[in-house]
């Protein structure tokens, strides 16, 4: 990449220094300096019509939009004198006085920008005595998404990205002067695989999602980020979660996932497939260990694993490569891989070692990929070959170390219970419970990725550690603690990887 | 040249047809220009004129051309604004019904001057008999060799294309008719780019107005030099003055530019009927701020109207006499905006409803000094913060009118 030529300029008297063709609002972040914004977004072209960003710049008579100013050598920027703070407060009174002020049954309050923006710049009593235009509330506009049209500010991102991300344009503005409002085509919901997006960039209450209305507050959520494990991509994303772990049905703890910006990896969006990912956080988690399919009441998981470890000392060491296969899989972390490796490899000395993941589905044109798995690449540079699972090689077996649920994916139903029921001793490791469970001889609960840290490489090479999101269920642990936990007890030493 | 060729406008209706147009000596200047001039010099002569914008903005169109890049491969565009909405302004469409090929003839030195190929007029909705006639005079001019590929025979080739709008004030704003005729939304676009480096579909572009590009043959064919004596140094030419609401004679006046307010008002156009007395004009479409009667010997050009206040802008006067109530002047003016308002940036998109609601609840049960105050602060946030001129154009008028008749609104509105 060839360096940018780099522009000096000065904003509210601090020097500041950027790339050529950086415009005005983004060199002033650079500089500490927070410009109020609704319509513009880094992702979408400009529009310059919500008018919040108005600064003063030297030597012009006019306020100038920060969005769409193009810094040049030597501006001066001024974006707190009494000329743009007043513009501040007239954009946001006129936007106040067409707001139904529904922020107590909002989902955006907490989170929104006109609600912030009135508390940083606003703060002036309501002049507006005049009726309200009334506008539809709950206009359900496809997806799952909810149109509030007295909410809107009709910043018009929802219609651009609509336009130029997705290329899908089911959004439009219709009607004019106060009577604008955004919608859909006759019989043309919003219907794309990026839809919830149009949440996250909405700046105010006006799209909402089903999946999240009334469900909770803003405030009472804790963010944090993570990557996606969906996919090859591995798209930066935010896990939105409260304390605990559900007990009654219908609770949640993992509220949403959101997107996060990484301009190497996804930019400023993810698909819909991640961002429902919020639900296996919590969903059909496996919450204890299993013998035989049945909950084993009083055996912890260290307990449980000394079996494991009893079964492979069983089987005498020159018969190991034979007798003991493993199948793994690309959702653990490059950290877990190369533990994986030192155990599994170099120390018992095993080659039976496959890999079963999600089935590849349908890649498109922006994020998705075909791989439906987050570190394949991963894999490779642990140093495996991508050996797909051989039910001939299973059968054979005397011991089987299965991680992840997806080997169900791979074989018949039929074919796959009668190959494992001739395995002696096998054990599932997994976050999910699935039709191994009950063929297991133990199924041990192991932690999401989204309860774990480590690194994902992701399809193009990206390298992305990422820390943990949300706490492991009680009685759920890393496969990396897994794998430590196994080397001791047979006395192997996973070197500097061991994390214990 | 005929002396005919002196005044845009033909007296008679019935003399807009392509013989009768070059019987007059039409056509000349376009030949002259193709035949014997270079593009550099056609721009350079206009810009000599100082033919300053017709639509209302009054930037000098040789400069405007001057900014189209030269050195660029890829379409160039010539776009004539016919969407003529100014309230108080019907100047262009008399050009378009009595000397279209005025019009064709300005569209060809322009096109030719700026090595243009392909040129638009976008016409006003509403101008369905004019368009028709429009479209008459461009197939004339193309059988007759004024258009098309070999325009009078030379290198030079040109086509026009007619486009009609859907009614839409803000059409008339030069970016939000790019929009339109790209068949998108009519809404303007945030500006830098101006259209001349990036225009219709994404192409430099020229954008004038019908009676600016109209007046393109005079320069040519007269020269500068005569074109500055019809009107003034910093402001070349005669300007359509459209004179409507109290006067005896309302009508379009072809006038030098310059001429007293006063002298179009009084003598030209009959001045208020019988017992009536002037109270206010609006000296330049609706959008520019009202005159008080003891402000009208002022010259009819660009910079003396800026001076005291108001603007030229299209050059409509609208003649307000005693009896029609200010607050009822204030309200159409308040719906007019609020109803044209495209929507599209903030403050123009409720300042202006906002203001239309307070005037509405002013006439339907009155209110106090304060209520005027809020109207006057309300088109303060307005002005100056918009995307489009459409927020000053609202705001300038709206608070003109209630600071310069404040005592008769105060009066108005007691209850």
């Amino acid at each position: 990449m060839t360096e940018a030529k780099r522009v000096r300029l000065t904003i509210d008297g601090r020097a500041v220094e950027v790339a050529e063709g950086t415009n005005v609002l983004k060199a002033a972040e650079a500089a500490g300096v927070a410009i109020p914004h609704f319509c513009y977004h880094p992702g979408l072209e400009i529009e310059g019509s919500c008018r919040m960003c108005l600064v003063e710049i030297e030597g012009l008579p006019k306020l100038e939009l920060a969005c769409s100013t193009v810094v040049r050598e030597g501006l001066v920027v001024r974006t707190s004198t009494e000329r743009v703070r007043t513009a501040r407060k007239d954009v946001l009174e006129f936007l106040l006085a067409e707001h139904p002020l529904d922020c107590p049954i909002c989902d955006k309050a907490g989170e929104c920008r006109l609600q912030d923006y009135y508390d940083l710049h606003g703060l002036t009593a309501g002049r507006m005595i005049e009726a309200r235009e009334r506008r539809e509330k709950k206009r359900p506009i496809g997806r799952g998404l909810i149109l509030d049209r007295e909410r809107c500010v009709l910043c018009t991102r929802c219609v651009r990205f609509l336009r130029q991300v997705t290329r899908t344009g089911e959004l439009g503005v219709f009607e004019r002067s106060l009577r604008s409002e955004v919608g859909t085509f006759e019989g043309r919901p919003v219907d794309n695989d990026y839809s919830g997006n149009l949440v996250d960039i909405c700046p105010v209450g006006a799209i909402t999602s089903e999946d999240f209305r009334f469900k909770t507050r803003a405030w009472f959520l804790t963010r944090k980020p993570s990557v996606c494990p969906h996919c090859g991509r591995g798209c930066a994303v935010v896990v939105e979660s409260v304390k605990g772990y559900p007990l009654a049905a219908g609770e949640r703890r993992v509220y949403r996932v959101t997107a996060r910006e990484n301009a190497a990896v996804n930019g400023h969006w993810i698909c819909d497939l991640g961002r429902e990912g919020r639900r296996e956080i919590d969903e059909g988690r496996l919450t204890g260990v299993l013998r035989a399919g049945a909950p084993a009441k009083g055996l912890s998981w260290r307990t449980a694993l000394a079996e494991v470890a009893a079964s492979i000392r069983s089987v005498p060491g020159p018969d190991r490569t034979a007798r003991i296969a493993v199948v793994l899989n690309a959702r653990l972390t490059s950290e877990e891989l190369a533990q994986a490796k030192r155990l599994f490899v170099d120390g018992l000395g095993l080659d039976r070692i496959s890999f079963a993941g999600r089935k590849p589905g349908r890649a498109d044109s922006l994020l998705l990929t075909a791989e439906r798995m987050p570190n394949d690449r991963g894999v490779l540079e642990a140093g495996f070959p991508p050996r797909p699972p051989a039910l001939a090689e299973l059968s054979t077996a005397g011991v089987l170390l299965v991680f992840g649920p997806y080997l169900a994916e791979h074989f018949e139903a039929e074919a796959l219970q009668n190959v494992l029921a001739a395995v002696p001793a096998k054990f599932l490791f997994t976050a999910h419970s699935g039709p191994l469970d009950r063929l297991a001889t133990l199924a041990f609960p192991v932690a999401h990725p989204a309860e774990k840290s480590g690194t994902y490489v992701n399809i193009e090479g990206v390298r992305q550690p990422f820390g943990r999101a949300v706490a492991p269920l009680p009685s759920a642990v890393a496969e990396g603690a897994i794998f430590d936990c196994l080397a001791g007890r047979l006395g192997l030493n996973l070197g500097e990887s061991d994390v214990r | 040249m005929p002396e005919s060729m002196d005044r845009l406008l033909p007296v008679d209706d019935a003399s807009w047809g392509l013989e009768a147009y070059v019987s007059r000596g039409g056509y000349a200047a376009a030949r002259q220009a193709l035949t014997s001039m270079a593009p550099a010099d056609v721009i350079a002569e206009v810009c000599r004129a100082v033919l300053r914008g017709r639509g209302g903005a009054g930037f000098p169109a040789g400069t405007k051309w001057g900014f189209v890049p030269q050195n660029v491969s890829g379409p160039k565009y010539l776009c004539v604004n016919a969407d003529e909405g100014e309230p108080g302004t019907f100047k262009d469409r008399l050009i378009l019904l009595r000397a279209p090929h005025a019009l064709i003839e300005g569209i060809v030195i322009a096109a030719f001057a700026v090595g243009i190929p392909k040129a638009f007029i976008y016409v006003r909705g509403e101008y369905a008999l004019i368009s028709e006639r429009l479209e008459a005079a461009i197939a004339e001019a193309r059988a007759a060799g004024y258009l098309g590929p070999r325009v009078l025979g030379t290198d030079f080739g040109l086509e026009i294309v007619a486009h009609h709008g859907a009614g839409a004030y803000i059409c008339g704003e030069e970016t939000a008719l790019l929009e339109s005729l790209e068949g998108r939304r009519g809404q303007p676009r945030v500006k830098p780019p101006f259209p001349a480096v990036v225009g219709l579909f994404r192409s430099p572009t020229v954008i004038n107005n019908v009676e600016t590009l109209a007046a393109v043959p005079q320069i040519i064919g007269r020269g500068a030099g005569w074109f500055l004596g019809r009107g003034l140094a910093k402001d070349g030419g005669t300007r359509l003055f459209s004179v409507s609401g109290a006067v005896r004679r309302p009508g379009v006046y072809e006038l030098p530019v310059g001429t007293p307010l006063r002298e179009i008002i009084e003598v030209h156009a009959g001045g208020p009927p019988e017992g009536r007395r002037i109270k206010a004009v609006v000296p330049g479409g609706l959008s520019a701020p009202v005159l008080k009667p003891e402000e009208l010997d002022l010259p009819m050009d660009f910079d003396s109207l800026a001076k005291a206040g108001s603007m030229l802008g299209s050059a409509g006067i609208i003649v307000i006499a005693d009896g029609t109530p200010i607050l009822d002047v204030l309200h159409v003016t308040a719906r007019f905006y609020a109803h044209e308002s495209c929507g599209k940036c903030t403050p123009c998109r409720i300042g202006t409803a906002w203001i239309l609601k307070v005037v509405e609840r002013l006439r339907r049960s009155g209110g106090g000094p304060a209520d005027l105050d809020l109207v006057v602060r309300l088109a303060g946030g307005i002005k100056g913060r918009t995307l489009c001129p459409l927020g000053d154009a609202a705001a300038l008028p709206i608070q003109a009118l209630v600071t310069k008749f404040r005592s008769e609104l105060e009066q108005a509105v007691a209850r």
